[in-house]
């Protein structure tokens, strides 16, 4: 009775990894002590939290000491902003920012902080001149993802983190969107803090790391116990850190035979919908393997998405809120797309899970369901 | 393949037991909340589960929808309720009328944004958790009222357009709401115990004086304080604002006089309210403005049964046309005939159709 699901939704979130799986199982069921005690439990739960910190400071060429382990993403993003801005400091981040950036500047306006928006470029991208331009003499931090989530869009962040290093600011990249599937090497790249989440990259949700370049200042959000160098309080989330440090080593030793398997999806699925004839147009250039923020002119997005969904098709469509409403991106129409285009547009992301057969049955489901919409079109307008 | 059938889910305990019986009945169901508005945007309880829209009763949706393994969708309708409901809601107060934003969206957002919905989707039929019935019959489709007098919300249906009323179920009309609760308890829908939303759901404290100073706060402060003038023409007191009143309000006047006196008129022009005794309420006729018939082959004058408020009994009328106008004569003299209610034509328990008060006299 049950369709078989083809899950394309990787950059809301990822399956776990059937590895990582066994591993929590494990976890769970063995390593129970708090990692702050002195006893054989406990020490056996230090090395869990301990292995995972060199498993991530490993997969971004860091010194374990630069890993702090926080419940996710927006909390490593919180803290930053948080723990850093002071009254009277000047802020640059971008417009198209999570809302876990976006949400927090509210909140600093209400702390006396001064705060600048540069827009993306047409092409999806940030500008570093533009941040440059904007850098004035009380700021002290910028902050710009390093993967669009919507669309997939690379940023130029080593041209970004070269300025705020040359203009003594400090820099922080969401790198949610990017950690495990393009390479980050914090040796190279001058970034002084960066966001991370488990949950993109086949691991558990919940856990998130901060990477803290060993020297720079960050005030705790949850001040308590010592636990994570006196930065974030709290026992230690073992399984979940486990988790991650096998999910960010996975990622990182499979990151090239990953990449090629995807652009071979990538380039099948494009072949597929050229092959039926579908007019569609791909938003942002430069992007990570497998992400496309995808218009198909002549179809609402939201009823695309729901007609794949009864197919047995996940995928996603502008940006989702609590409710679990949608609306058409705003995002798009800053990038210049017509409000009409922004309201066609889905977003598909395929990932390490899927096969040629995935990517074939999605590309003709959507042929189906355009063609349908087109004949009702056709039969409304005659 | 059976038909598939979008079914409104507002997160109470109608609609999922409506999504059960649609279930039952085997048709292939399409759970959706509309979502309608945004309530931080002009205040409310934001935390009340008995409020749709709110986050609380989309997840209720989401949990009775995932019990049934149907799939739950929250679409936003925010849009198309504000232009049709809303601002029509402030308007008709502006004009010193009494409005009824919830057959309007029925109307315009419910049975025809939310048809159209069905129609993208490949949807056969929408279904609501409404207490009233249609039957389908041979080329044409009857509304009736539910079994449940009390609940009976055929009222608010008249304005559905006709055409949609083959596309509709109303897997309640058979039910009494105890046995829609009953249903949800044995079924341990987490919606059962969630108390009867009275209130206008966009005006969730039920305080519209308060609204409409959120909503449209310039054109609300332009209204001061105004007189109340008696049958006569004589100033007797002063009114606060006259959007904050509605005909036939006989508290809140400020006035003390040996016997009860009620709001008779608003005029908005010289914002100044008049009053009268009981009597001077009462009227024999009304004109009537956007009427929408729901059966064929009408002919006037008609005798009719008409309803002119929600759950007010119903009283034998005759419909006249003249001109493109309709006009109603009650049998008997009716109280507080309000201009902005809907007046809805009954022939027993078929509903004709309806429209709104225009005039009284």
């Amino acid at each position: 009775m049950s369709i078989k699901r083809i899950y394309c939704d990787i950059s809301a979130t990822t399956p776990l990894d059937p590895r990582i799986g066994e591993l929590l199982t494990d976890l769970n069921e063995h390593i129970y002590g708090n990692p702050s005690s002195i006893h054989r439990e406990g020490q056996a739960a230090k090395a869990v939290v301990e292995k995972s910190r060199r498993q991530i400071a490993n997969a971004i060429n860091a010194q374990p000491d630069e890993i702090i382990f926080t419940s996710s993403g927006s909390e490593s993003n919180n803290m930053v902003l948080k723990g850093v801005l002071r009254s009277g400091d000047h802020f640059i981040t971008s417009s198209y920012e999570h809302p876990a950036i976006l949400k927090v500047l509210p909140f600093l306006e209400g702390q006396n902080i001064e705060i600048t928006l540069v827009k993306p470029d047409k092409n999806g991208m940030v500008q570093p001149a533009d941040i440059e331009a904007n850098i004035q003499e009380n700021t002290r931090l910028i902050s710009i993802m390093w993967v669009n989530n919507e669309l997939g869009t690379i940023n130029p962040i080593f041209e970004i983190g070269s300025i705020a290093k040359e203009k003594n600011v400090l820099f922080h990249s969401d790198a949610v969107q990017a950690f495990g599937k393009i390479e980050i090497n914090t040796e190279e790249i001058p970034v002084d803090y960066l966001s991370m989440s488990a949950h993109k990259l086949y691991g558990p949700k919940g856990i998130g790391a901060l990477y803290k370049r060993g020297g720079t200042k960050l005030d705790p959000l949850i001040h308590g116990g010592g636990q994570e160098s006196n930065l974030r309080a709290s026992t230690e989330n073992v399984g979940g850190i486990g988790g991650f440090g096998m999910a960010a080593e996975l990622s990182t030793t499979n990151l090239e035979e990953n990449t090629e398997h995807i652009l071979r999806l990538e380039t099948y699925f494009l072949n597929l919908l050229n092959e039926q004839n579908i007019p569609y147009s791909i938003n942002g250039k430069k992007r990570i393997p497998g992400v496309f923020n995808i218009t198909f002119h002549g179809v609402i997005g939201q009823d695309l998405v729901l007609q794949l969904d009864f197919l047995g098709i996940g995928i996603s469509f502008g940006s989702a809120c609590a409710s679990g409403t949608v609306k058409a991106s705003e995002m798009l129409v800053e990038m210049g797309l017509t409000k009409e285009d922004a309201l066609s547009t889905v977003r598909i992301s395929f990932g390490k899970i899927h096969q040629l057969d995935d990517v074939k049955k999605v590309a003709e489901s959507i042929g189906e369901i355009l063609k349908i919409n087109v004949e009702e079109f056709a039969n409304h307008a005659g | 393949m059976p038909d598939k059938v979008l079914v409104a889910m507002s997160g109470g305990v109608d609609s999922s037991v409506a999504l059960l019986k649609i279930v039952e009945m085997g048709y292939d169901a399409i759970g959706v909340t509309m979502k309608l508005w945004e309530y931080h945007d002009v205040g409310g309880n934001l935390l009340d589960d008995s409020n749709c829209c709110s986050v609380g009763a989309i997840n209720n949706a989401k949990l009775v929808c995932d019990r049934l393994n149907v799939p739950h969708y929250t679409l936003d309708f925010t849009d198309v309720f504000q232009k049709s409901v809303v601002d029509n809601f402030a308007d008709e107060y502006l004009a010193g009328r009494t409005p009824n934003p919830c057959v309007r969206c029925n109307s315009l957002v419910k049975w025809d944004a939310f048809v159209q919905q069905a129609d993208k989707l490949g949807a056969a039929y929408i279904a609501t958790g409404h207490y009233a019935k249609v039957q389908h019959l041979k080329g044409s489709s009857v509304l009736k009222k539910g079994r449940d007098t009390l609940k009976d919300q055929a009222y608010v249906l008249w304005g559905i357009p006709a055409h949609t009323l083959s596309r509709t179920l109303f897997p309640l009309g058979d039910l009494t709401k105890e046995e829609v609760r009953e249903i949800a308890r044995k079924n341990k829908f987490e919606t059962a115990e969630i108390p009867e939303s009275m209130e206008i759901c966009f005006v969730a404290d039920n305080n519209y004086k308060r609204f409409l100073k959120e909503y449209i706060p310039e054109k609300m402060s332009e209204i001061g304080a105004g007189e109340i003038v008696d049958e006569s023409g004589e100033v007797v007191g002063e009114h606060s604002g006259y959007t904050d009143y509605t005909i036939g309000q006989r508290k809140g006047l400020g006035l003390s006089t040996p016997e009860p006196r009620y709001v008779s008129n608003i005029d908005p022009s010289n914002n100044q309210i008049r009053i009268g005794k009981k009597e001077s309420l009462t009227k024999d006729n009304c004109e009537v403005s956007g009427v929408n018939w729901l059966v064929d082959n009408m002919s006037f004058p008609c005798d009719i049964q008409a309803q002119i408020r929600y759950n007010s009994p119903v009283i034998d009328a005759t419909i006249t046309q003249k001109d493109h106008q309709f006009s109603v004569e009650f049998a008997q003299p009716q109280i507080a005939v309000t201009p902005g209610q809907s007046i809805v034509f009954y022939k027993n328990d078929i509903v004709l159709g309806g429209g709104i008060i225009e005039k009284n006299y």
